[in-house]
């Protein structure tokens, strides 16, 4: 039967929605860590939402829908940065330094402070942390993703895991607290 | 293991990134020292505050609303054209062969679906409540992610105080259906972002997983969420890469039994061991449990699963 194609729209708008819309809060907050900004976030996850709709009829179900929309909000948002002139250098051009003291992680944390030292990583550590630690992707998905090689997913989860943690015992030690040793 | 290989894999065994043996040497090590178990412990405690506090970022209601309008235009928008292009289809040249083509197409299709109602009469009925691929992927993922970090364990499972209460003491229900099994863990994981109650069991080496979760719209196959909750067929089974998955469902919950095992070992395995787990969660839910078989060991197990009307 040939179908009216008003109502197989209708049908597939519902499906999607069903499907993807459930991510929306995990997109989003990728999306904070990418864009630094909560305006600028939503715009990118509605735009990512947008490019999938347009592109679900070539999406194979059974497979990763999650990463696949990851993906594509990684890819807009690449365009995006090559469009600004003055998109941020990758980090591991800007720091050369590397720590080789790896402090013991603090007892006691409160959300505020974790959530504040995550803040001032780079982003571009900020990132690969929050999809590992924070939304569960394995190290594969998150290269994926990112289109990154899987060595530099797992060198800015080292470095920036290292450098989380010295801002915490800095924090802590300025506060007062006892770190263990 | 020392020390320093310990604190520099501590965060990839977070990850379940380690092979299983590697795990083993690392809680091994911090079995022995104290300092690195605190480490662990320390460490773990900073995962837990960072996904507890990034969980609270979400957007805004006004921004999903915008976003639905949007979606909602874009369809519109497609729908639009699609319909032009339709009825271009109309322009007298075209009239006859179109005409044509459709009655051909209809004909045929009476033909095969009067075949397939011979052939299958349960088809539509089962088709009608089927689980969503995105839930089938979930479930084989928890269960490849996390059972197997489990296969070592040796302190004695139980589900933590801190768990949704639906899901506190799922181990003591469902012990009534796991004779044969071990049990190795029970806690509740996301490993994709949907939270599963995970029961890991073995049975002569072979990983089991006892799955629950809520029955959502992600859960279900679009048009069929708001199915009347009598109307819940039996049980249904299906495959992901080399997983066997058999899974029940409860007005609101799905109950999932997943392994390697080949597809008519696991449904048999599934249809005693999802059983006190489809009991507890159908009185949970407020539903009946008339006509759910009680459990019968021995060399006469039988599967008594009713099509429940």
């Amino acid at each position: 039967m040939i179908r009216n194609s008003a109502h197989n729209s209708q049908q597939q708008l519902e499906t999607f929605e069903a499907q993807a819309l459930g991510f929306t809060d995990q997109l989003f907050r990728v999306a904070l860590r990418l864009c630094q900004d909560r305006a600028k976030a939503e715009d990118l996850v509605q735009e990512t939402y947008l490019q999938a709709w347009r592109s679900f009829h070539r999406f194979e179900l059974g497979t990763n829908l999650r990463a696949w929309l990851y993906k594509i909000m990684f890819n807009v948002h690449y365009s995006n940065q090559r469009k600004d002139r003055f998109h941020l250098v990758p980090v591991e051009e800007t720091i050369a330094e590397t720590l080789a003291y790896d402090p013991p992680t603090p007892q006691r944390l409160t959300e505020k402070e974790v959530l504040a030292a995550l803040e001032r990583l780079p982003r571009d550590f900020q990132v690969p942390i929050v999809l590992s630690d924070v939304e569960e992707l394995s190290y594969r998905e998150i290269a994926d993703v990112m289109e990154i090689p899987i060595g530099t997913v797992m060198s800015r989860l080292h470095r920036g895991r290292k450098i989380l943690r010295t801002e915490l015992v800095n924090y802590a030690r300025e506060s007062g607290y006892k770190i263990s040793s | 293991m020392e020390c320093r290989n310990f604190k520099e894999l501590l965060d990839s065994y977070f990850c379940q990134e380690l092979a299983i043996e590697t795990n083993h040497q690392l809680l091994n090590h911090a079995e022995h020292c104290p300092h690195c178990r605190a480490e662990m412990a320390s460490r773990r405690n900073l995962r837990e505050s960072l996904r507890r506090a990034c969980s609270q970022e979400r957007m805004s209601d006004e921004a999903c609303e915008r976003l639905r309008a949007r979606l909602r235009a874009e369809a519109g928008f497609q729908s639009k054209t699609a319909r032009k292009q339709w009825l271009n289809l109309f322009e007298f040249r075209f009239a006859i062969p179109v005409a044509a083509t459709i009655a051909v197409l209809i004909l045929a299709i009476v033909g095969v679906s009067s075949y397939l109602r011979t052939e299958n009469p349960s088809t539509d009925s089962f088709d009608s409540l089927a689980l969503s691929e995105t839930l089938v992927s979930e479930a084989a993922s928890d269960h490849k992610k996390c059972a197997s970090k489990f296969l070592l364990a040796t302190k004695p499972a139980a589900m933590p105080d801190t768990v949704e209460p639906d899901y506190i003491g799922l181990e003591k229900v469902a012990a009534a259906g796991a004779e044969g099994l071990r049990l190795h863990a029970a806690h509740v994981c996301s490993p994709d972002g949907r939270r599963f109650a995970h029961l890991v069991y073995t049975r002569d080496g072979a990983l089991i997983s006892l799955l629950v979760t809520n029955r959502d719209e992600r859960a279900i196959k679009a048009d069929n969420l708001f199915s009347a909750d009598d109307k819940l067929d039996g049980f249904q089974e299906t495959n992901r890469e080399n997983l066997s998955l058999g899974a029940f469902q409860t007005a609101k919950h799905i109950i999932l039994v997943v392994s390697e095992l080949p597809k008519p070992e696991n449904n048999k395995l599934a249809q005693t061991l999802a059983l006190p787990l489809v009991k507890h969660f159908r009185q949970l839910d407020g539903q009946s449990i008339a006509g759910l078989p009680e459990l019968r060991y021995g060399n006469d197990v039988t599967i008594l699963i009713t099509q429940l009307k």
